[in-house]
């Protein structure tokens, strides 16, 4: 495409004074009248000009290009890593829910086990007293009906024996108020216990 | 030269790269790029029953999968070929070398298969090459590794 005289002239102006020159594939559009080598040296000039902003905004959208796809890469592998991250920590989680459940069982266990325990001596404890309040009552029911037995016998040969009667007496009374007072203990003691559990 | 060249991809870069790579080997005056197969296919389909027809473009490159379109670039390729009159010298650019995918291209009426690569330019060279061949309908189908 050939321009005009005016148009041609312009053109050249605005090169000499604002450096500015005609770029992209109009520029491939013009042509210079035949013999007119200053016209024909600007489009030259001004081709060279866009080849090479092309060639460099090539080379940098290529480097982005470039640059953009290693990122893409890397935000996969991230997004991996991240995806393998997960599941360890979704594992972590489990062992650790695991970990305190067990742990929750061994407490339950060894609750249970020191209840029995306890439960036992109370047993053992509860029986030990049992065989005690036996014995005494057997020994103070024993002491009482022998002493009753030998002042019985003296008052029916007619052997009244003083000594006898006040020993009765005071034995029985001694006996009587002990036997209370041993009662009164154990009664006391598992009471004490009873509030205690 | 070719009269006029119609890109099909999703990635904006490589339009820019495309562009100035076409600029560079003087490929054509007229370029025009879309972002999508459905946009091609509105495109294609207004020219096919409305015209006018001039107006098509002489050579299309379309990308293999163009990401938030509703069909790929073989499926465009086909429905340029059957639906809308064929008529362009139409081709696949992509970074893909699948070997079926280049088969299915095949089948379906694409001319050429480019490997997208970072120097695209020796590819676009050779393609203009045999650009006239594939005008006529007498080159083969081609891959540019």
């Amino acid at each position: 495409m050939k321009v005009t005289q005016y148009t041609r002239d312009v053109l050249l102006e605005v090169a000499r004074q604002k450096k500015i020159f005609v770029e992209g594939n109009f520029l491939k559009l013009l042509e210079a009248e035949d013999g007119d080598t200053e016209f024909a040296e600007y489009l030259q000039l001004c081709k060279d000009k866009d080849i090479t902003s092309r060639r460099k905004r090539l080379d940098v959208t290529k480097q982005v290009q470039s640059q953009n796809k290693a990122l893409e890469k890397a935000a996969e592998r991230n997004a991996a890593l991240m995806e393998d991250l997960k599941v360890a920590l979704e594992q972590a989680e489990k062992a650790k829910t695991e970990a305190e459940e067990s742990k929750a069982e061994a407490e339950k266990l060894r609750d249970d086990a020191v209840e029995d325990l306890e439960t036992l001596q109370k047993k053992t404890q509860f029986e030990l007293v049992g065989r005690i309040v036996k014995v005494a009552l057997i020994v103070i029911m024993s002491v009482g009906l022998i002493t009753t037995l030998l002042f019985a016998y003296t008052l029916v040969i007619g052997r009244e024996n003083p000594i006898l009667e006040s020993t009765w007496s005071n034995l029985f009374g001694i006996l009587l108020t002990n036997s209370f007072s041993i009662v009164g203990t154990i009664m006391g003691v598992k009471y004490a216990t009873g509030n205690k559990d | 030269m070719i009269d006029s060249i119609l890109l099909v991809d999703d990635e904006d870069l490589f339009h820019l790269v495309f562009e100035d790579a076409c600029s560079l080997l003087d490929m054509t005056l007229s370029l025009e790029a879309l972002n999508s197969s459905d946009e091609a296919d509105k495109l294609f389909k207004k020219w096919f029953y409305e015209g006018p027809k001039e107006e098509r473009p002489k050579c299309v490159f379309v990308d293999l999968n163009i990401i938030g379109s509703s069909f790929d670039g073989i499926e465009l390729i086909r429905k340029i070929n059957t639906e809308y009159g064929n008529g362009v010298v139409i081709g696949i650019i992509s970074s893909s070398d699948d070997h079926q995918e280049i088969e299915k291209a095949k089948e379906v009426g694409a001319q050429f298969w480019i490997i997208k690569s970072d120097e695209i330019e020796p590819r676009l060279e050779d393609f203009l090459r045999d650009y006239d061949g594939y005008v006529k309908k007498t080159a083969p189908f081609k891959v540019y590794r």
